[in-house]
C-alpha cells in the first residue's frame, strides 16, 4: 500500500491555477524528487499535502486515512514532517527549542514530555551537526543553517513522510553531497522516514531520488524512474533547452 | 406616525453615513497597501475638529474651508509619523504597529488636551434648514454628505487617472510586483500613510457638523471603533468598500436606535453602541474579508 | 529533583522583588499607599503578559476582564450580605464569582476573536470593554450607569473595623499573591509544552501548526488564564479597596494602555519584565502626578513609541542577552 496517494489535486488562487488534476503515489521508504521550473506549483503542492491549503478538487490519501480536509496540526503526528522552502524557524526561541518542539508536537503519541523532547532535540541537532548553534536563538543563524535547523526540527517529529521543499538550495556543492548522505542514511536507519524532495539543484535529485516526478505549470507531466525522467525530451523543454548537469 | 420617524431617522442615517464612510476610506487606505491598522484613526479625526475649531472661532473660517487645511495639516502628520514611526516598523511583528499607532493617537489626544484643555465644545456656524417632511436636516449636515462624496469621487479620481494614484494600485496588488517594474514602494507607502491619515484628518471636519458641542480631545475613540465597523464591512482594505460600509452603518445606527427607543427600560443609546460591537464580532467571525466585497 | 528545582530559580527575583516591596510599605511609614498601587501594577502586568507576551496577540479590550472580575466580588456581597454568618467566606464567594465570570466572558469573546489573526483579533477586541460597558448601561444590568455601591454591606457583614483593614491593607496582601501566582503560574507555562507552543505560534503561526501544534487550544488557553488573573486584580484592587463599581470607570480603556506600558516596558513574554515595568512605571507615575499632574500619558506615549522602535525586548528582554551564558541566566528569563 501506498503511503501518500494525491487523487486529482486542484489548488487554485484566484483565477490563477497552481496545481493542476496532480495525482501520484509514493510508498514508504521511498525517495522521490519533484522537480519544475519556478512557478510550477511544487510549494504548492506541499502547501496542500501538509495542510497549509486545502486543494479545491482531489484528494490527499495518507497511510489508508482521507485527509484532504484534516487540520494540518494534526496531520503532522500522522507522520507528515516538513520544512519550508523560505526557512520559518520561530525566531527567539534557541535552535534547541525550535528542534524540540517537532519531538514535543509533532510525534505519533504526542506523549513526549518536554525533558525527553529536549532530549531528542539534542541529538537529532548533533546528528545535523548543529551542536555548536544550539543554543543561540535560530532567528540568528544563517540561511544554511536554518535549513539545516528545519530538517531537524522534522526529523525530531520521527516522521513518515518527509517533505523538503528546496532544502538545499545556497549550499556549497560538497555539503550537499554530504547532506544528501545524510539523509539517506538517516531515512533507511529509521525505516520509516520517506523522503521527498523538491529540488532545482539536479545534483540533489540525481543523487537521491529513485523516483522524480516532474511539474509544469502546475502540471504533472512525467512521473518515472531518475534516469528515464531526466531524459525525458519533455522535460528537457521544460528547463528551456537547458539538459540537466551531469 | 412611527413609519414616518423611522423614514426620517434612515434618511439622517445616509446623511451621516456618507460622512462615516468618508472618514473610514483613510483606514483601508492604509490598511490596503501598508497592511497597518492605524488603531489611532478615532485620534485624527479629533485633530480634524480641532483645526475646525480653531478656524472658526480664532480667524472665523468657514467650516468648508477648514477641509483642504485640515487635509494638509493630516498629511503633514502622516508624513511626520511615517517617517519618524512607522517606516522603522513595516517589517516588524503585527503587535508593534498596532502598539505603534496606538501610541500615536494617544499621543495626539495629550498634546490637543494640553493645548486646548479638555473639555467638550463647538462651535456656531448659523446656513440654516431644509424641511423635508418626514425630517428637518440641517444644510451644515447635507454640506458635510456632499463633502463626503465628492471626496470619496476625488479619491477615486487619482487613484485611476494619476501616475501617483495607479503606482499606489499596484503596490496594493502585489507589492514585490511591483518593486520590480520599477515603483518606488517606500514611496507609495508613505504616500499612502500620508494621503489615509490627509482623508481621515479632514472627514474630522465633517464629522463636526454632526456633533456641535461633542468636541473634546477624547471624542476620537468612539470614533474608532465605529470605523473598524465600518472598515470591515467594506472589507478593511477598499477605501470604496469603506464608503459604502459607511453608508450602511449610518442607516443600522440611526435604525436601530429608533427601534431601541421603543422599547421600555433601556438606554437606546448605548445599546446601539454596543450593537455596532456585535456587529463587528459577527462580521468578522462570518466573513473577516468584509460582507461587501465580492473576495 | 534537583533538576526539577532549578527549573523554578527565575521566581527568586520575582519574589524578592514582592518581599521587598511588602517590607518597605510595613517599615517605611506613610510608603503603603505607593506599595499598593505598583503591587496593583505588578499584578496587572503579570496577568496581561501570560497572554499579550506569550502569545504577541494584542487584546484592546484587556480591561473588560478586570472589569467582570469587579462585577463578580460586588455582585457575590451585595446579593449574599444579608445571610447571617457568612462572614469572611462572603469574600471567597465573590472571588470564585469573579474568575467564573472572567472565564465566562473570555471564553465567549475568545471563541470569536481567537479564531482570527493579528490584526484581525486586534480590531475584533478593541470593542469589548466598551461593548460591555454599553451592554451593562443600556440594558440596565446590575443596576445600570448607577453601579453597585456596597460599602454598607462590607460594614455589615464583617464589621467596621474588618472592613477597613481589608479596604486598606488586606486587599494589598491579596494582590500581592495574586501577582506571585500569576508569575508562578507564568514560569509553570513557560516550562510546560504550553509555553514552547506559544513561543512556536507567537514566532510564527503557519509554521506552527504544521509542526502539530493545536494553536487554537494553546491561545484559549492562554487567553483565559490571563483573563482569570484579570478578574482576580479586579475583584481584589477595585472591588475590595474600593467597595463601589460604575461601568464606566471598570471599562476604561486606560488601564488597557497601562498594561501594555508595563509588559512592553519590562519586557513581552518575560517572567520578570512585568515586575521591573510595572515598578517603573507605578514609581515614574506616581512622581508625575505629584510633579506634574495631568501628564502622564503625554509622557508615556512618546515613551512607548521609543520603546517600540529602538527596545522593542523591553528591560528585562536586554538583561537577557547580557547575561547569557552567565550564571544570572538562570535567574532572569
Ligand atoms: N498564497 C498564494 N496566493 C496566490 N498565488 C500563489 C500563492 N502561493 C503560490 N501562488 C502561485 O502559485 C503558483 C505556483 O507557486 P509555487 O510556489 O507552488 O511554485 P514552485 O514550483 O514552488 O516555484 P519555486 O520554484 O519558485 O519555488 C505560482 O504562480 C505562484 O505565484
Ligand atoms: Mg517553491
Amino acid at each position: 500500500m501506498s503511503l501518500l496517494k494525491l487523487e486529482n489535486i486542484t489548488k487554485r488562487f484566484g483565477g490563477l491555477i497552481a496545481v493542476n488534476k496532480v495525482s501520484l503515489e509514493i510508498s514508504k521508504g521511498e525517495f522521490v524528487g519533484i522537480v519544475g521550473p519556478n512557478g510550477s506549483g511544487k510549494t504548492t503542492l506541499f502547501n496542500v499535502i501538509s495542510g497549509v491549503y486545502f486543494p479545491e478538487e482531489g484528494r490527499v490519501i495518507f497511510d489508508g486515512q482521507d485527509i484532504t480536509t484534516l487540520q494540518p496540526y494534526k496531520r503532522a503526528p500522522l507522520g507528515i514532517g516538513r520544512t519550508f522552502q523560505i526557512p520559518r524557524p520561530f525566531a527567539s526561541a534557541t535552535v534547541r527549542e525550535n528542534v524540540a518542539v517537532g519531538a514535543m508536537f509533532g510525534t505519533l503519541s504526542g506523549k513526549v514530555s518536554v525533558d525527553e523532547s529536549l532530549e531528542i532535540a539534542d541529538k537529532t541537532i548533533e546528528r545535523v551537526r548543529l551542536q555548536e548553534h544550539k543554543d543561540k536563538p535560530a532567528g540568528a543563524l544563517t540561511p544554511v543553517e536554518k535549513k539545516l535547523m528545519e530538517i531537524a526540527r522534522a526529523l525530531a517529529m520521527k516522521p513518515k513522510l518527509l517533505l523538503m521543499d528546496e532544502a538545499m538550495a545556497g549550499m556549497h556543492p560538497n555539503d550537499i553531497d554530504q547532506m544528501v548522505a545524510f539523509i539517506k542514511q538517516i531515512a533507511v536507519e529509521e525505516k520509516i522516514a520517506i523522503v521527498s524532495m523538491v529540488e532545482h539543484i539536479m545534483r540533489a535529485v540525481v543523487g537521491m531520488a529513485e523516483k522524480v516526478i516532474v511539474l509544469h505549470q502546475g502540471s504533472k507531466i512525467v512521473d518515472a524512474p531518475t534516469k528515464e525522467a531526466l531524459e525525458d525530451p519533455k522535460v528537457v523543454e521544460v528547463y528551456l533547452g537547458h539538459p540537466p548537469e551531469e | 406616525m412611527f413609519l414616518e420617524q423611522l423614514t426620517g431617522n434612515l434618511i439622517q442615517g445616509i446623511v451621516l453615513g456618507a460622512v462615516y464612510g468618508m472618514a473610514t476610506m483613510g483606514l483601508s487606505l492604509i490598511f490596503g497597501v501598508l497592511k497597518v491598522v492605524n488603531v489611532g484613526h478615532g485620534a485624527f479625526i479629533m485633530v480634524g475638529a480641532f483645526v475646525t475649531l480653531w478656524l472658526f472661532n480664532a480667524l472665523g473660517i468657514n467650516p468648508i474651508l477648514a477641509v483642504p487645511v485640515a487635509f494638509a495639516v493630516g498629511m503633514g502628520l502622516g508624513f511626520i509619523f511615517y517617517y519618524t514611526t512607522m517606516q522603522r516598523l513595516i517589517k516588524a511583528p503585527e503587535l508593534a504597529t498596532l502598539l505603534a499607532t496606538f501610541s500615536i493617537g494617544i499621543l495626539l489626544e495629550e498634546l490637543v488636551k494640553l493645548t486646548f484643555g479638555s473639555e467638550f465644545r463647538g462651535y456656531n456656524w448659523v446656513v440654516g434648514k431644509i424641511d423635508i417632511g418626514v425630517t428637518v436636516l440641517p444644510m451644515s449636515k447635507l454640506y458635510a454628505c456632499i463633502g463626503s462624496v465628492i471626496i470619496a469621487l476625488l479619491l477615486y479620481l487619482w487613484f485611476n487617472k494619476t501616475r501617483a494614484g495607479s503606482a499606489v494600485r499596484s503596490v496594493v496588488e502585489d507589492s514585490e510586483g511591483a518593486r520590480v517594474c520599477g515603483v518606488n514602494v517606500g514611496g507609495a507607502y508613505a504616500l499612502s500613510f500620508a494621503l489615509g491619515i490627509g482623508l481621515t484628518v479632514a472627514s474630522g471636519v465633517l464629522l463636526t457638523m454632526f456633533i456641535p458641542v461633542g468636541i473634546n480631545p477624547y471624542m476620537g475613540g468612539g470614533y474608532t471603533l465605529k470605523a473598524f465597523v465600518i472598515a470591515v464591512l467594506g472589507g478593511l482594505s477598499s477605501p470604496y468598500g469603506a464608503f459604502f460600509g459607511g453608508l450602511a452603518f449610518g442607516l443600522i445606527e440611526n435604525g436601530s436606535y429608533t427601534l431601541f427607543a421603543l422599547i421600555p427600560g433601556v438606554e437606546p443609546f448605548a445599546l446601539t453602541r454596543f450593537l455596532s460591537f456585535v456587529m463587528l464580532l459577527a462580521i468578522l467571525l462570518i466573513k473577516p474579508t468584509g460582507l461587501l466585497s465580492t473576495k | 529533583m534537583k533538576k526539577e528545582i532549578t527549573k523554578y530559580y527565575p521566581l527568586i527575583p520575582v519574589f524578592t522583588a514582592y518581599l521587598f516591596l511588602f517590607l518597605v510599605g510595613k517599615n517605611i511609614s506613610g510608603m503603603w499607599q505607593l506599595v499598593a498601587m505598583l503591587l496593583f501594577y505588578c499584578a496587572m502586568g503579570q496577568a496581561f503578559n501570560i497572554f499579550l507576551g506569550m502569545t504577541g496577540y494584542v487584546d484592546f479590550g484587556y480591561v473588560a476582564f478586570m472589569g467582570v472580575g469587579t462585577y463578580g466580588m460586588a455582585l457575590a456581597i451585595t446579593n449574599l450580605a444579608h445571610i447571617e454568618g457568612l462572614g469572611i467566606g462572603i469574600i471567597i464567594i465573590g472571588f470564585i464569582l469573579a474568575l467564573l465570570m472572567s472565564t465566562l466572558l473570555s471564553m465567549a469573546v475568545g471563541a470569536v476573536a481567537l479564531r482570527l489573526r493579528g490584526a484581525y483579533f486586534a480590531i475584533a477586541t478593541i470593542g469589548v470593554n466598551e461593548g460591555f460597558r454599553f451592554l451593562i448601561e443600556g440594558a440596565r444590568i446590575w443596576n445600570g450607569s448607577e453601579g453597585l455601591i456596597f460599602t454598607a454591606q462590607l460594614n455589615q457583614i464583617l464589621g467596621r473595623e474588618a472592613a477597613s483593614s481589608l479596604m486598606t491593607y488586606w486587599a494589598d496582601i491579596m494582590v500581592l499573591f495574586i501577582a506571585a501566582l500569576a508569575a508562578f503560574v507564568t514560569l509553570f507555562y513557560m516550562r510546560s509544552k504550553i509555553g514552547y507552543a506559544l513561543t512556536a505560534l507567537r514566532e510564527d503561526e503557519d509554521a506552527a501548526k504544521v509542526m502539530g501544534i493545536n494553536v487554537t487550544k494553546y491561545k484559549i488557553t492562554a487567553f483565559i488564564t490571563s483573563a482569570c488573573f484579570a478578574g482576580l486584580v479586579g475583584a481584589t484592587s477595585w472591588a475590595l479597596k474600593t467597595p463601589y463599581v460604575f461601568p464606566p470607570e471598570v471599562f476604561e480603556i486606560h488601564y488597557t494602555i497601562e498594561a501594555i506600558i508595563i509588559v512592553l516596558l519590562g519586557g513581552a513574554g518575560t517572567l520578570l519584565g512585568p515586575v521591573v515595568g510595572g515598578l517603573i512605571y507605578g514609581i515614574s507615575k506616581y512622581y508625575l502626578s505629584i510633579f506634574m499632574p495631568g501628564f502622564q500619558l503625554l509622557i508615556f506615549a512618546p515613551i512607548i513609541i521609543i520603546i517600540i522602535v529602538l527596545f522593542p525586548e523591553g528591560v528585562v528582554g536586554m538583561l537577557k542577552s547580557r547575561t547569557k551564558g552567565s550564571v544570572l541566566a538562570r535567574f532572569i528569563i
